[in-house]
This record gives C-alpha cells, structure tokens and sequence, in this order.
C-alpha cells in the first residue's frame, strides 16, 4: 500500500512517496513547462526502476496518487486558456469589462485593469429576465436562444459559460440554455453560473463562471493524459488533485469545476502546516512561507486553515483588487512583495524594500548571474546569516564580496551607514513589513499570537521567522523538516473535501427558523450527492458556515455555524454565532441591530483513515557532532557581530539542545536563533525554537 | 515646541514612518468593513487621519481624495469651539459643516484626542485620531441630501452640526443623538455609521498607544518632525522637476440646474520655486443651487491632481501639504461662503481634475489625458408602500477614461476620486427596481491615435410610486474634451422613457417619478488623445469587430483606409 504525492511547482516538482508503515521519501525533478506531465512520469519510471526489488516501488501497490498543480493558475496568468462564448442577460454584454470599477490604487490614474477572459466580441446576449426573487419577469425567448445556441456552435469555441442575471436564486432559464446548447453543439462544455458559482453580485459571478469555461477544456485533457500515462506505468488508482480550500477531489469532480484548482500549490502548503503543528500539539498555527519574490502568511484554527469564500487571481503586485476575483473557497494567505530577491533601495533618506523583485533571474547580487540592485539575501548574506558555501546545499556558491560592496554603495552611503547598519536596515525593514502583515492576519482578525506557534518554510521563512514571532510575543517557532516539499507532504495528510454554497437572503428573525431548515436541507443533500463521488468510502463531516451581516451593510462576515437540527433554536444559535464572530473581529458588536445572512455554505469532508499517516520521514543522523564551524554573525540583540555556532540540522537529534546566538543550516533554508533562545529537533523531526520569554514587545492591549 | 536635536537613525525612521501610516490604513479597514453608507463601504468616500499633539496631519488614509483638503485643518477648527483644556479620554467630537469640514453636511467628522494610559491621572496627551465618512443621508429636502436643482440655502440641506462632544468616556451621548437621528431619513443607518466610525477610532487610539510605547516618545517625536521636513522637501523637489511658468485652461459645468447658465471653470496653475499654485479665481460665482464648493473641496482636488502630474510619492501630511496652495476668489463659484449649498458638490471635482489637466498638458503633455466621460450619481428615494419603509438608492454610474499619451483610456473605471459600483443584482435586491441595461455606448467614445473610453448607459425602472430623483450629472452641453488633435467624446444625456416616450432631463434636475418610469442615464464618452489619422489601423478593426466603433463611424473618423483589412 503506497501512497504517492506530486506538486508540480514553476521551478520543481516535488515527489513524495509513503509506505504502509508510514515512513516518506521525498524528491525533487525540474519542471517540465511545456508538458508538465512528462517529468513526472519520467520521474516515477525511473523510480520504480531503481527500487523494483522493493515492494513499495511495485506499481500495482500504489494505492493513491495525489497531485497539486499550477496548470489552471498559469492558463488564467498567461492568457492561454480556451476560446470561450459567453451567454448573458441582454442588456448586460459588458458585465466583465465593466467589472467593479474602482482603482486598486487611488493614486495611480495610468493604471489598467485586468484583461477580461472573454474579448467583448463573444458575448452573446439572450432575451430573458429573473427578478432578485427568481421568479421570471421575462421569459427566455427560446427561439432568439436557440439561434444563439446556433451561432455559439459555428463559431469555432472550446467552451461557453451561461450567466444569467439572477441566477443563483433560481436556475430555471440558465438550465434551457444549456438543453438548447446540448442540442446545437452536445459536445461543448457548458458552465453555468447557477452550478459553478450560485453567489449574487453578477461580476464576480461571471467570472467565476467564464474562468471556469476557461480553464476547463485544458485542465480536463491534462487530468486524462495524466491518467493514461500513469496506468501506462502500471498504477492503477485513480488521481485525487488539491483543490484551492485545501481538500482532495476526484478527476470527475476538477473536471466540472476545474476553477478550483487554482492555488492547489499554497494551499496543500498549508495543510503541511496543519499537519506539522499537530505533530508539536498546536491546533492554533500562523503559517509563514516566504520565498525568493514573495511572503505569505495565514492561519490555522482548531486545525483547520482559514478558509475565505473568494480568491483574486492575477493581481498586480499582490494588491487586492487588481486582478480577477473568483468566488471560490481558498485557502486564506495574505501574500506581500517580501522575498530573498526583493529590492532595497533609498528613497527620501529612507529604506524601501519590495516589492520589486530580481526574482531569480538575474537574482541578488550575490547569485554572479548579473543582478546589481542589492536584496534581502544579499543583506542577509552580509549580515552572516547565509554560507556563501552552502546555499542550496551548496549548489550555488554565493558572491559574498559583491553583495557587501552593493549593499555599502547603494544603501550605506547615502544614508551614511557602514555596511553592517545598511544590510540591518534592509533586513529590518523586511521585517517590519511582514509583522505588520502579521499583525493584520492574527490581531486585526481576532487572533491572539500568544497562543499560535509559527509554522517557518519557504528558502528565506525560518532566517525570519524568529524575530517575527519576538515581534508578535508568539512563544514558538517550528521548522518542520522536509519544509522543501511541503506541499508534496500536504498532500499526503489532505482530506477530500466538497463544499458548496449558495445566495439566500435570510434575516435572523422569528421568521428564519424555516428558510434556514430549506436550505441546509438543499444543500446538505447536494453536497452528500457530491461526496459520493469523491473517490472515498469514509465517513462524510459536514461543516455549515454562512455569510453574514447587519441589515443595511455591504460587507459580510464568514460565520462558521454549529450542526445540529435546524429546528426553531437553530436560528437563535446561528444569530449568536454572528454576534461573537463580528465581537471577535472587529472589538464590538451592536445587540438592537437586524442581523441577515446572505450566502451559505456546506462543505463535506470524507474522513481519510489516518493510521499509518503520520509522516515519518528517514532520520540521517548518526551521531556526529552537529555543531560544523562558527563565524561571525550580526545580532543586535547580543550587541553586534558575535562569534555564532553553525549545526547542521541533518546531524540534530531529539537529544540536543542549543541556546542562541546559533545558525542551524540545512539544504534548503538556515534558521536563525536569537540570543537566549532555544533550538531542538522533535520528536518528529521538527525543529523547534522556544522563544525567551520576556523578550517581545509588550501587547497589553486587547481589542474591544 | 519640540526642535530636532539629534536625527533618527533611517532604519528606525523608517519603520516608525510606516508604522504611522499603518495606523490610518488599520483604521480604514476597520470602518469600511463594518459601514453602512454604500458611499463609505463601496465608494470609500471616508478618510483618516493621525495628528501630533501639536494638531498636525501626520499620516492620512488614502481612501478617497475628497478629504485631502479639509482633514489637515479639521482638528484646528474644532479646538476653536471646544478648547483643548476640556478634552477627556474616551472623548470623541463631531462636525458635519460644510466649511469647516468636507464642503457638504453628509461628511461627519469624528475627532478622538489620544492619552497614554497614565494611572488615576489623565495621561499624557499623544495625538489625536480623526475619521469622516460620508453618510446616506443628513436630512434636508433631497433625499441623499445632496440635491442641486431647488436648494437655494444650506438650510435646505438637513442638519448641520457645529463641533460637540458626541462621545463622552466612550458612550455616545444619547440626547445629541435624538437630536440628530431625528433629522435624518435612515436613523438607523447612521447610527451603524457613527458606531463604525467609533470603533475606527477606537482602533486608531491603540495602534498609536502601542507606538509610543515600542519607540519611546522622544524618539517617535523626533521622527514626526523628520517626517513632515522630509515630506515637504520632497513635494517641492519634484515640483521644480516640472517646467516653471503659468499654464491656463478653461472648461465649463453644463449648468446648476435644467435652464440655467454654464458655471464656468478657469484655473491657472503656477509652478514656481518648487511650488503649485492653484488659483480658481477667475472662475464664475456662487450660485443659488446645491453645488457649491467650499474650499475645502477645491482644495482637495486641486491637490490630488498636482500629486498625480508631479508623481509626488509621499503620503499626504502637513509636510508635504505645504508645498502646494489653492486659492480662489472668496464668493466664487469655488470658494463659496456660508450658507451657499453644496449638498452636490461630488459632480465638480471631475471638472476640477479636467480643467487642471486641460492646464498641465501644456507643461507635461506625456501626462495628461484626454477629458473623462465625466459620471452620475443619482439618489432615487420615497415611501415604498409594499415594504412600508423609507427607501434612498444611492447609484454611481461611472464611465471611461480619456485617451493617453501611449495608450487608449481605460474603459469603464472610476475617475479621480475612487468607487467600486453597486452591483446591479444587490440593487434590485435593495430597492423597488429594475435595472434593464448596463452597457457601453457604440460610437460615443472621442477618436485619436489613442481613444477614449466610452460613454456608459444605464437603464433604471421604478418598480414604487412616488419616487424622487435626484440626478446629478454634466456633460450634457459640452463634449469631454480631446487633447493635441484627438477628438472630443460624444455628449451625454439622461432620459426619461415614461410609457414608451422619451424626454430630456436635465444633468442636474430633480424630478418626482411614477411606477415605470425608466431613467436611462447615458454617459458622454472621453476624450482622444492625437490625431486619429495616426491610429494602428489593426485598433481600428479591433474596435469594430468588439462593437465599440461601428463601420460608418470608424470610416469617417479614421479614414476607409483604415477599415481594410475588415472582412
């Protein structure tokens, strides 16, 4: 019984391979663009060629296979998706060239907005009319549609999304058009936005409808020639793929929804994490993964990560706002312009860093491929925190002399700073930016750091991470091993999960009692249908949620709602839910003010049997004495450049304990460890960094 | 009081720098999640501010430019009617006037002094946080308050409100408050605003508390003294960028109301010794309708349109605010005197950034753009007998921008001040209507090397008697125009289609409306930039085969040469 997980990034794809005995081998193969299916094939044949004499490595054991994938992301990102019609309410051509309107920077009128996914030369307009209720003020002039049906089938399209105003409360004239589709071109596919996306608010509906369309013909081709080549190999099972919420679902389900698979990537990233703070027992875990671009930051409560109802696709640098919003259920990670590559530069006497990146090519000064604007690695380079002898394992030897010499000239002299105080600057000021993204995803929305442990990945997250958490008094910091494939290890600890959701607006009153029990009813029964097709036989957990607000505001919150009969009690209980999650977020609440609930939702989990799942992986140390050499490294917490101890984490067992000023190197990634702190490695393999307590700064205050 | 004895070292400037802008930013969010007002929750027509304890604007939140001018002066107003002796902890003052806030009664203003938390004493004072958010509706004759046509008086414009203690030890203080929710449409409306606009505060208290606190006062009053010389050297640096001389534009409103005059818009801007000049003087007078502007308003748009032509990057403060002045003749059009009405002054600031622009072209021609399409903001209102509730639906119509040095304008988005639109399905959900068309507008947009965006229509029927519209609108007389040879965009007009027939209404009419009666708003399109004769003709065939252009239309603005490779 085998399980194997694969993560197609940009760069790598990255392998994992559990045995019934639940220890995991972990590799990585460059990305394949073009065919990103061929790496991986190549990459298992080639395995279980190597192993044929272990049982393990017989194909025909492999019981699961489960794939996170960049496909859809980079289709929407590069514009390469299908040609798709899109089908409207006449009058309402140009919901998605008029989009929302608003400028995701006020100070900025050269701006752009995002390019819609259909050109306005293939939408087609149909002569139908629903009201806010569903109930028809025109009906569909079948005979204009089935010309339309007509026109859509000779006009060469991979795909046609159908969205008709007023959809999400009542499907009736979306389904004819698709019948009429069904006739005039049977094999096309259809999204309709009553299926994919039963939210009010026609613009985000659209697109979500019209992404879907959009990416649909080539994800469904990529899942099968991804099969076939896997049965090719002699694996049998069936292929479960992340969706953006952080769950598993079955080819057939990506297939009609594949819009939901975009972040598939990040957020089995996450659930790496989830799994990670159980091994140490935290069920509360803010997650920081920061790369070579970006930094990306997010939550896990009582085990679960925070889940939002929309995902903004193609932003321009990372503001919100600015790219194309899709209402699906993701995986909630406040992303910033904070990576190694990102630029430090001066600017009226002050450092600014990001969100301009050398990303990796040229890269950092450090990298000698040709980047001149210094970095955060090259400050942390500068700084002593990096061995220009073994970054990347020692894959890449780094240019120590040109990052200082950069760093001294373009930061140091302006300011009249000497290298060491410019290269802190701009490693502070990286910090100072990324705890107040911090602050905004755990205090901001009702989190208290003090009871999150830190969840450190990503090349430059653990370098970090600790004085991140002193900053927000979070009392611990783990580096999990195998942090390099994370998302490759979430997907092994993944369960399969079905959500769906739909617009029906609800005041909480005596009333509500029995439009709740309607809809819960509805959408319990549709998930469970779903379920069934999830591609596993376990128990099925609902979790209701809805979105919710005062009568009267625009903005709604994500309520997570208890189980239970719906019964007249219910609504009580749903009301005072809202009450505690607005108290929670935003410090108040207003007891003489109507509460309404406008979307809700059900997701459906299969429960995975988790014997045998915990994530064992092979142990390599021998004995040897981890602590490998010592330099020089800045720590102003200890009062300058002091002699520090570097280990070698791969050396580290559950025996050692190290108190800082240390450096603890691995392949991927160093972590750093503050004076006074203490580092050991877990029973799991993880290490842990217990922070000195007394050493952040104080957070008194608590929110009203 | 405080002089700059030793610099803050630029790593903690810095952070301290952000940090204090994050302030505002935190305060925003705040409001703005937790707001009622569609103006504030979509339009995000609110602002913050953070002032030393000297009464400084020390950071701004960026929401909307509309309070650029009023919010650096806001605290020194109101410590003039309640002295800074008698202000406590918990305390929060408001002011809705026109003048010495936001120009119009909707902008409430909420004042927070800020004390460190000292024992059984008062603490020590830190600053002060501020809010203003725009609210549905203040009273008045107008639903939405802001009509034009008929309002004669800032009397008729509902209640204003001098600065009082609102907020006394955190509790709102509930006979001011009979006394204002008594005057306005939706009570219950503004007091969820003015809940929200606490809180924002509220939030704004502790983040400032919490950075004295992790800075250390010297050291955070240091850097606010940094802060505002630096801010000020930079705006004025990147003013002297700019070429020296006076630079004139006239432009003009439609008119103040259905057969009145043009009011007209004349600026002259003077770039000198790293200093805008922004005189409106030569401008047309007050007039007897509810759109006024005080100078205030001028101030905030004359200011955010000189930030975007000299790229100053740094956020707004009373630093950087020195560096550019707006004056106008008092009793004009554009420094207008208490008790002219302003209720509708929302429809000029597009103007103010058009006629600015019309200036600056001439200095930086790679900057400017062709006119905006200009945009409506309706306020549609009455008693709906089948829900028995007061209703105000409050629109914003919102159309292209003009054509741009190197590219055409952007179709469809917010101008100037920024808006997201009100969904067409949350409306219908909110308000006895139906909305038949959303659309572009073939043939509207101006031609040029680089178009215009076009012209938006919008169809909305009454599904209630009794309604009251108040239209709010312009470019209905005169095109938006181009700029060095590209063509003005088509002119606008709101109809009225009553049982099938359609008639004009004004830009700016006030007009009872029946059971379905349709208003269908149809926006100018912008301005082109450069001459059409020059455009890619692989644009052209663009243009028509997405509809925007049809074939006559393309052929006669550029040529049939053009078209040939259509078909």
């Amino acid at each position: 019984m085998t399980r194997i997980s694969f993560d197609i990034g940009g760069t790598f794809t990255d392998f994992a391979l559990q045995t019934a005995d639940g220890s995991v081998t972990i590799w990585k193969v460059p990305t394949t663009p073009r065919a990103p299916a061929q790496a991986v094939v190549a990459s298992l044949r080639q395995r279980f060629g190597d192993n044929r004499h272990d049982p393990a490595y017989d194909p025909a054991s492999v019981e699961e296979l489960l794939h996170a994938t960049t496909i859809a992301t980079n289709a929407i990102l590069e514009r390469k998706g299908a040609r798709v019609a899109l089908i409207t309410t006449a009058g309402f051509r140009d919901v998605l060239l008029i989009g929302r309107q608003k400028r995701y920077d006020t100070n900025n009128l050269h701006l752009d907005k995002p390019r819609p996914l259909v050109p306005r030369r293939d939408v087609f307009e149909v002569d139908e009319r629903l009201a806010a209720d569903g109930s028809v003020v025109r009906a569909l002039d079948e005979a204009a549609a089935r010309q339309v049906a007509r026109s859509v089938a000779d006009g060469g399209y991979d795909a046609v999304a159908v969205v008709f105003l007023h959809a999400y409360a009542d499907p009736v004239h979306e389904r004819l058009m698709a019948a009429l589709l069904a006739e005039a071109a049977p094999d096309l596919p259809v999204s309709l936005s009553s299926v994919i996306s039963p939210k009010f608010r026609e613009y985000e509906r659209t697109n979500t409808t019209v992404a879907n369309a959009y990416v649909a013909p080539l994800v469904g081709t990529y899942v099968d020639a991804l099969t076939t080549s896997l049965r090719d190999l002699g694996i049998g099972s069936d292929l479960s793929i992340m969706q953006s919420n952080g769950g598993l679902a079955s080819p057939d389900l990506v297939r009609a929804y594949p819009v939901r698979i975009i972040e598939s990537g990040p957020a089995a990233g996450v659930m790496f994490c989830a799994e990670v703070g159980r091994e140490e027992g935290y069920d509360h875990v803010m997650t920081f993964d920061m790369g070579g671009t970006t930094a990306k930051l997010g939550a896990i409560d009582d085990g679960s990560p925070a889940v939002t109802p929309t995902f903004e696709v193609d932003a321009v640098n990372y503001r919100k706002g600015s790219g194309l919003p899709l209402n699906i259920m993701a995986v909630e990670l406040l992303e910033i312009g904070a990576g190694g590559g990102s630029i430090a530069r001066t600017r009226m006497g002050l450092i600014q860093v990001g969100p301009d990146s050398a990303g990796a090519e040229p890269g950092p000064i450090c990298y000698g491929h040709g980047g001149t604007e210094p970095t955060i690695t090259d400050a942390n380079l500068t700084l002593g925190y990096l061995n220009p002898a073994y970054f990347n394992g020692g894959a890449m030897q780094l240019d120590a002399a040109g990052a200082a010499a950069g760093i001294e000239t373009q930061i140091g002299q302006p300011l009249g700073l000497d290298r060491l105080q410019a290269a802190w600057g701009i490693h502070s000021v990286a910090n100072a930016n990324m705890e107040r993204a911090m602050r905004i995803v755990s205090i901001e929305r009702g989190r208290d750091p003090r009871r999150y442990a830190l969840v450190a990945f990503g090349g430059a997250g653990p370098l970090h991470a600790c004085r991140l958490a002193r900053a927000l008094e979070i009392p611990r910091v783990i580096v999990p091993r195998g942090a390099g494939v994370g998302s490759a290890l979430g997907l092994l600890v993944a369960e399969r999960t079905f959500d769906v959701g739909l617009t029906r607006f609800v005041r909480m009153d005596a009333a509500a009692a029995g439009p709740i029990a309607t809809i819960f009813a509805d959408l319990e029964a549709r998930v469970r249908e779903a379920a069934s097709h999830l591609g596993s036989s376990g128990a099925v957990r609902l979790q209701r949620s809805a979105s919710m607000r005062y009568v009267g505001q625009g903005h709604e919150l994500r309520v997570l709602l208890p189980d239970g009969s719906t019964d007249a009690a219910y609504a009580e209980q749903v009301l005072q839910a809202f009450t505690a999650t607005y108290q929670r977020e935003f410090g108040y609440s207003d007891p003489d003010a109507p509460v309404e609930a406008t979307d809700w939702y059900v997701v459906a989990t299969v429960a995975g049997d988790r014997r045998g799942r915990d994530l064992r992986l092979d142990s390599t140390a021998t004995g040897r004495d981890p602590v490998v050499g010592e330099r020089p490294v800045y720590m102003p917490e200890a009062g300058g450049l002091v002699p520090c101890r570097i280990l070698d984490r791969y050396a580290l067992t559950s025996e050692h304990r190290f108190v800082g000023p240390v450096l603890v190197e691995e392949r991927e990634c160093t972590t750093v460890v503050l004076p006074g702190d203490t580092v050991s490695l877990s029973a799991a393999g993880n290490l842990v960094i217990d922070l000195l307590p007394g050493q952040s700064e104080s957070l008194a205050e608590t929110t009203r | 009081m405080s002089s700059v004895t030793q610099r803050v070292d630029p790593v903690t400037l810095t952070v301290i720098w952000s940090s204090l802008i994050s302030v505002v930013d935190e305060m925003g969010g705040a409001l703005k999640r937790t707001a009622f007002s569609e103006a504030v929750r979509e339009g995000e027509d609110f602002s913050t501010g953070l002032f030393d304890r000297q009464g400084r604007l020390i950071a701004q939140g960026n929401f909307t430019p509309g309070h650029l001018g009023s919010m650096p002066y806001v605290l020194q107003n109101v410590m003039r009617f309640i002295p800074l002796e008698s202000w406590e902890p918990g305390d929060a003052i408001a002011t809705n006037d026109a003048f010495l806030g936001g120009g119009h009664f909707p902008d409430m203003f909420l004042v927070s002094p800020v004390f460190d938390q000292g024992g059984f004493e008062k603490g020590r004072l830190l600053g002060f946080v501020v809010n203003t958010a725009h609210h549905a509706d203040v009273g008045g004759v107008s639903p939405g308050s802001e009509g034009v046509q008929g309002v004669t008086s800032a009397f008729m414009e509902g209640i204003r409100i001098l600065p009082v203690k609102l907020i006394r030890n955190d509790v709102f203080d509930p006979d001011l408050m009979r006394v204002i929710l008594g005057n306005v449409r939706l009570p219950e409306k503004m007091r969820g605003d003015l809940l929200a606009q606490r809180n924002a505060n509220f939030v704004g208290a502790q983040r400032l508390r919490r950075l004295y606190a992790a800075y250390g006062d010297n050291q955070v009053t240091q850097a606010i003294e940094e802060i505002l010389e630096r801010s000020e050297a930079r705006a004025r640096e990147l003013i002297r960028r700019l070429p020296e001389g006076t630079y004139s534009y006239e432009d003009q409103l439609d008119d103040y109301g259905p057969g009145t005059e043009p009011i007209r818009v004349a600026v002259d801007v003077t770039l000198k010794d790293g200093e805008a000049t922004v005189d409106f003087s030569r401008s047309g007078d007050e007039v007897p309708a509810g759109i006024n502007c005080y100078i205030n308003y001028t101030r905030a748009y004359a200011s955010f349109a000189m930030r975007i032509f000299a790229g100053i990057d740094v956020p707004n403060n009373a630093g950087a605010e020195r560096a550019i002045k707006t004056v106008a003749r008092e009793g004009s059009f554009f420094n207008a005197r208490y008790p002219a009405p302003g209720g509708g002054r929302a429809s000029v600031q597009v103007r103010i950034f058009d006629a600015i622009n019309g200036a600056m072209a001439q200095a930086i021609p790679e900057r400017a753009m062709g006119a905006f399409t200009h945009w409506a903001n309706p306020k549609f209102g009455g008693f709906d007998r089948a829900t028995g509730k007061s209703w105000i639906m409050y629109d914003l119509v919102l159309g292209g921008f003009g054509g741009r040095s190197y590219k055409d304008g952007v179709e469809a988005m917010c101008p100037v001040f920024n808006c997201a639109n009100v969904p067409v399905e949350v409306h219908e959900t909110n308000n006895p209507v139906r909305i038949h068309r959303l659309e572009l507008i073939q043939d509207s947009s101006g031609g040029g090397e680089h178009r215009g965006g076009s012209g938006i229509r919008k169809d909305v029927e009454m599904l209630a008697d009794d309604v009251t519209v108040t239209l709010l609108g312009d470019r209905h007389l005169n095109s938006p125009y181009g700029l060095f040879g590209g063509l003005p965009g088509a002119r606008g007009r709101t109809v009225l289609i009553r049982d099938g027939e359609e008639s004009d209404l004004g830009s700016k009419e006030v007009r009872k409306l029946r059971r379905g009666d349709v208003v269908s708003f149809r926006l100018a399109g912008a301005g082109g930039y450069g001459d059409p004769v020059r455009r890619d003709p692989a644009k052209v065939i663009d243009d028509v085969k997405d509809g925007f252009l049809s074939r006559g239309k393309a052929e006669a603005i550029h040529g049939a040469a053009a078209l040939t490779g259509l078909d």
